[in-house]
């Protein structure tokens, strides 16, 4: 359904600060997968979901969503059919409008807005319902403006917003990364939930190795700008940390070094 | 008496440059975008309305076409913003700067005087209501209609997106919402608002004056900001309605300004004063807070 076809990315091009963050990506994703991706700091993960969710174009390369290619659909236009979490839970709600408007907005993501009403009944009852599922009582409080919520409590209503309109396909960057570990673990179960009740198609950054074995059936490693690993199904179910340590060493050519690598290997 | 006289003409002027300070709330509050079009968009509507009623024109087509010519002054500086990708600061002065040249070959002089012309108030006398009443009575059903739309759009879809362009540009467009067609949209509205409500001041003072738009944004800046410390911004409908009253406070401390004896010209220079007390307010009195708790603890 998505697929990348050799992907080149360079911040600063022609300058002494030229940084090649993606070279010659080629991806193909599967209707209904859910993807894992890891790799150390620069390796250009959240590159490769900025270029796919259009916040910059890639310099080379295209990339195809259900056959159409869109390498030269701008940003907004994409988001009709691909949500976003961010890492910063501050970047996914607008703070000084209440719960009820920041989704109501999310609703008319693939519609055309006009000038009816924002806001009815009828859509407050399903907003309700919605927040009801996630189980942090956020159902009694539609009309709380966002910025009195909590860290983890924003990432979960981002999440609601990114899937309230489903999405051909769904890009989390780190969405747990800033939060502790028990709502880390929260939002991780609510992630499962909706992607996998809806059927949506993801693509998942994580630091976390023991997440990243554990959700999803698939796992990419990222390395330098390039896909260096790619495991799929039922080698991934049998996967452990220190295998994946192994198979990185394997293909990076170098010692899987954690400070440098940044990539958490106990769940903490 | 004189308090009472005092009173209506700051509720009159209140009201009617409340309307321009409504349009100054769309940009400041709700867009986030500082824009300084306001101090040529405000003479922009009062030459267009003066002129075509200089000219015998219908004052009515006249306060239209003046709305008009301050929608498309806000286009601009969103054009100049988004597609120029210049600074919105900067857009909005080098449209203020340029609708200053336009200002004077509207009206062909630096004013224009509607002591005998026909505006829209000689209208409204005509249709029975006393001479000393028309000014009010217009602005109160103007300003307030004016209000009720406006609270009205902002809860719709497009105003939400209007709002979220404003609140968090990149949420907004992880939402399929194009912030560029919002701030242009903003923009130009709020530049409608303004122009409105200097084709209303010119007919009111009965002259237009290429120098009465200096000062504009300091005036709109200090309603919403005067009347948000006030009444507080709990709701849109509660913040449009601080934004009206916090114009005729403003225009009150004026006239009692310049009843304790200052002069006219010393008026830009006291409203400054004013909007930063009123800025810094908030801070001084945390700073005073934070400094007697650490003092008694």
């Amino acid at each position: 359904m998505l697929e990348l076809k050799g992907i080149t990315k360079i911040f600063n091009a022609g300058t002494v600060n030229e940084n090649i963050v993606l070279r010659d990506i080629n991806l193909k994703v599967d209707e209904g997968d859910f993807i894992s991706i890891i790799g150390s700091n620069g390796a250009g993960k959240s590159t490769l979901l900025n270029v796919i969710a259009g916040v910059y174009p890639a310099d080379r390369g295209t990339i195809l969503l259900d056959g159409r290619d869109i390498t030269r659909v701008p940003e907004h236009e994409r988001a009709r059919f691909i949500g976003r979490v961010f890492q910063d839970p501050m970047k996914g709600t607008a703070p000084s409008m209440t719960i009820e408007e920041n989704l109501a907005i999310a609703y008319c993501r693939n519609a055309r807005r006009t000038l009816k009403w924002g806001l009815n009944n009828k859509l407050r009852e399903e907003f309700r319902q919605k927040l009801a599922e996630t189980g942090l009582g956020l159902e009694n409080r539609l009309n709380y403006k966002v910025k009195l919520l909590s860290g983890g409590q924003r990432q979960a209503l981002t999440l609601i917003i990114a899937t309230m309109v489903k999405p051909k396909l769904l890009l989390l960057d780190e969405h747990t990364a800033a939060l502790d570990p028990s709502t880390a673990r929260l939002i991780n179960n609510l992630t499962e939930k909706i992607v996998l009740h809806k059927g949506i198609t993801t693509l998942m950054i994580t630091h976390n190795m023991e997440h990243a074995i554990k959700m999803g059936n698939r796992l990419i490693m990222m390395d330098k700008g390039q896909i260096i690993l790619d495991i799929k199904d039922s080698d991934k179910t049998s996967l452990t940390v220190n295998e994946l340590v192994g198979m990185f060493e394997q293909a990076a050519h170098r010692k899987f070094d954690e400070d440098r690598a940044m990539l958490r290997v106990s769940s903490s | 008496m004189w308090l009472f006289g005092l009173i209506i003409t700051s509720l009159e002027q209140g009201l009617v440059f409340g309307i321009m300070a409504l349009g100054v709330y769309i940009t400041f509050k709700v867009l986030d975008f500082p824009d300084l079009t306001v101090d040529g968009s405000f003479p922009l509507g009062a030459a267009v309305a003066s002129i075509m009623i200089f000219n015998g024109g219908n004052p009515f087509l006249a306060l239209c076409l003046a709305t008009a010519a301050g929608i498309a002054a806000g286009c601009i500086t969103g054009f100049l913003n988004t597609r120029g990708k210049i600074t919105g600061l900067l857009a909005s002065i080098l449209t203020m700067t340029a609708l200053y040249s336009i200002n004077l070959r509207i009206m062909g002089r630096a004013n224009v005087t509607l002591l005998n012309a026909k505006t829209i108030f000689t209208y409204i006398e005509e249709w029975g209501v006393p001479y000393k009443w028309v000014f009010i009575t217009l602005f109160v059903i103007a300003a307030f209609l004016i209000k009720v739309l406006l609270d009205c759009f902002l809860k719709t879809q497009i105003g939400f997106a209007l709002r979220a362009t404003g609140d968090n540009p990149e949420m907004a467009r992880a939402n399929g919402i194009n912030t560029d067609t919002m701030k242009i949209l903003g923009l130009s509205l709020s530049n409608g608002l303004v122009a409105l409500s200097g084709a209303l001041v010119a007919q009111y003072q009965g002259f237009a004056d290429i120098g009465m738009g200096i000062g504009t944004i300091v005036a709109g800046l200090a309603s919403v900001i005067i009347g948000e410390m006030m009444l507080g911004e709990r709701s849109i409908c509660m913040a449009t309605f601080a934004t009206l009253m916090g114009s005729f406070i403003y225009r009150l401390s004026i006239g009692i300004a310049l009843r304790l004896g200052f002069a006219a010209t010393d008026l830009k220079l006291l409203t400054t004063v004013l909007v930063i007390i009123a800025l810094s307010t908030p801070k001084i009195r945390n700073l005073l807070r934070s400094t007697s708790s650490t003092a008694s603890s």
